[in-house]
């Protein structure tokens, strides 16, 4: 149903205070990936993007990058993002959240995984190594997460389980071929997230990725 | 360097912003109330309106800005987007209208637990009928 999809212009006008907390939920899905895996053009497939602006508190990640010579009460950063928004229904909204793969950015991956449903690692077979980070980091953090191999033209096939090693993904992950052009191909990512995150039972691994943001 | 207009100007919209970030906030980089909301917590307007305009906080143009999208609930990361201000402006200015008692936090971060099996089985059928 096309009604389904996020289109941003919700049109619930004035919603009472009586619905209240049962009015609306949001759940994060973080795309994750290296430079180029076409972590965009997945989100774009399946939603609306929208634009953001995190102006994010210089950390130590970003020492030695950022010059702060001659700016030394410069203490933040503006980094943009996109993210989708999909319309699950009136009160239950999905975010996809693109994760800035590059290592200086890893001061936002913590506040943006926080409380996440789960992550998709897009891999470039061309550049595997890209997305070592981004395995590592969600295994690490106990987050369920999907290794989603982006077909692009000119790239070699490989088989999803070729990928598994050389990943050394764990059983439980699931790894599987994708065009993060094709809404069809993005749709069966996100719902082999999803359905891998059911198939979790609940176990209690889930608290490991609770830690607060830092 | 950026390219330069007619007048010597810089043009590009994408530029961004020419008033600096944390001039909206009056340089305040801390939400008033210590709460870091979360890219997805939900926020609401408290619904008095009418008496919008009377508080010196709310005449800031962004406040208002704000305060309208709010009429009805609506993310963190939605009002950043839909006002072109950064997270950290926006989660400053959210906290005057919060401790104002203009707007309130209907959820601020998802749930610790993994939402339960409806909840997962409302967003699989929602993915798959899109």
């Amino acid at each position: 149903m096309g009604s389904a999809r996020s289109d941003g212009t919700d049109g619930a006008g004035g919603v009472s205070d009586a619905a209240d907390a049962q009015m609306l939920a949001a759940h994060k899905i973080l795309i994750a990936g290296g430079f180029g895996a076409g972590k965009t053009t997945l989100v774009s497939a399946i939603s609306e993007v929208r634009p953001l602006l995190t102006e994010e508190r210089l950390s130590s990640a970003g020492a030695g990058l950022d010059d702060l010579r001659g700016v030394a009460s410069k203490t933040t950063t503006t980094v943009a993002m996109d993210f989708g928004r999909i319309t699950i229904s009136e009160r239950l909204v999905l975010y996809l959240f693109g994760v800035p793969g590059q290592e200086r950015f890893w001061f936002m991956w913590d506040e943006l995984a926080y409380g996440a449903l789960g992550a998709v690692v897009l891999a470039d077979v061309r550049r595997l190594r890209d997305c070592f980070p981004s395995v590592n980091y969600f295994e690490t953090r106990s987050l369920p997460f999907v290794v989603a191999i982006n077909c692009f033209d000119d790239a070699r096939r490989y088989d999803p389980e070729e990928v598994r090693v050389a990943l050394d993904l764990d059983p439980g992950v699931p790894a599987l071929l994708c065009d993060a052009r094709q809404l069809s191909s993005v749709k069966n990512v996100l719902t082999t997230l999803v359905e891998s995150i059911s198939a979790e039972d609940q176990n209690p691994r889930r608290m490991a990725s609770a830690l607060p943001p830092v | 360097m950026p390219p330069a207009g007619r007048d010597g100007k810089w043009v590009r919209r994408d530029l961004g912003p020419v008033v600096r970030p944390y001039a909206v906030t009056g340089g305040r980089t801390e939400p008033a109330d210590g709460e870091v909301l979360d890219l997805v917590a939900v926020v609401v307007a408290v619904g008095r309106d009418s008496e919008a305009g009377d508080d010196p906080i709310r005449q800031t143009p962004e406040h208002r800005k704000i305060l309208r999208l709010c009429q009805r609930p609506v993310t963190v990361a939605d009002i950043a987007s839909d006002t072109a201000l950064p997270v950290g402006v926006v989660r400053v200015l959210l906290a005057d209208l919060i401790l104002e008692e203009a707007v309130r936090v209907v959820r601020n971060r998802p749930a610790v637990q993994l939402p339960g099996n409806d909840v997962l089985k409302e967003i699989l059928n929602g993915l798959r009928a899109l």
